[in-house]
């Protein structure tokens, strides 16, 4: 059963629109995550998560996009598109926290084997975001050392 | 009742003395946790989490201590504090990943509430850790959100 939830909360010295458009800015994400995250970002829209200049290695749908607030998609894999085993829900939570950020990301719907790769994934994904937005420069290798390359 | 178990992952561009000194140093720990982590940090000697001004939050005892990689220790109330109960243990995991530290915290043996209070501290506490050693400076009013 793919009901498993993965929780991950960050506070971050930035905006909620500079937290808003590295989420959605395919430039910019690729520069933390390494891979670009391209759509319009309007409800029903497609979006896809991509190595620059590759195909897809998430599609999804978007469900809710409350700029600078909220953005929740589906994750599905291009070659199994609406199969429940291998389809979830992330959502982005951005609060305005006073000089700072609450960001908190809930992946939802996940199966056993996709918690156990979001949950080496997210971290490395999210602390190099921080450092992006506080330092204006990014982690060294940041999925290479410890086999966290985000998965879905 | 249920225990449960906590794990929250942060990659910090540091080094694991760094890191390892930013949670046994009291004048840095009280910087981005405004609290105190006091102890010689020897295996079986007692260490307290002093709030200044505030008296102590926590108490134990320190169960491992292999500077600078892995310090785990139990976490009690101590005797007439105001705060839910607790009775667990939290371990931190250091390791050197290349560039970066990978700080891994595990506090086991948590009871509902305790989960939800650790739920709500540890992002809050490693956030600004992450922040100081990364740029000297911190997260203001880092716990008022939690």
């Amino acid at each position: 059963m793919a009901n498993h939830t993965y929780v991950y909360v960050t506070y971050i010295l930035s905006t909620p629109s500079k937290v808003w458009e590295a989420l959605t800015d395919a430039a910019i994400s690729a520069s933390y995550w390494e891979r670009e995250n391209v759509s319009d970002w309007k409800v029903g829209s497609e979006w896809q998560h991509r190595l620059p200049g590759k195909s897809a290695d998430v599609i999804g749908q978007v469900l809710v996009s409350d700029p600078p607030r909220r953005l929740v998609t589906t994750w599905e894999a291009p070659s199994d598109r609406g199969n429940p085993e291998t389809s979830n829900r992330c959502t982005f939570d951005i609060e305005d926290a006073g000089g700072k950020v609450k960001l908190t990301v809930t992946h939802a719907e996940l199966s056993e084997a996709a918690l156990n790769d979001v949950s080496g994934g997210w971290p490395a994904v999210l602390s190099n975001l921080k450092t992006l937005l506080e330092t204006g420069k990014t982690i060294p290798d940041p999925f290479g050392s410890l086999g966290n390359r985000p998965k879905t | 009742m249920t225990k449960h178990t906590y794990v929250y992952v942060t990659y910090i561009v540091s080094t694991p003395e760094k890191v390892w000194e930013a949670l046994t140093d009291p004048q840095v720990s009280v910087i981005y946790w405004e609290r105190e982590t006091v102890s010689d940090w020897e295996v079986g000697s007692a260490w307290e989490l002093r709030r200044p001004g505030h008296g102590v939050d926590v108490v134990g005892e320190v169960l491992e201590s292999d500077p600078p990689r892995r310090l785990a220790m139990t976490w009690v109330r101590p005797a007439g504090h105001a705060g839910v109960d607790m009775a667990c243990r939290a371990a931190f995991d250091i390791e050197d990943a290349g560039g970066k530290v990978k700080l891994t915290v595990t506090h086991t043996d948590l009871s509902d509430d305790n989960l939800k209070g650790v739920s709500g501290g540890w992002p809050a506490v490693l956030s600004n850790l992450k922040t100081l050693l990364e740029t000297g400076g911190t997260i203001p009013d880092p716990f008022s959100a939690r």
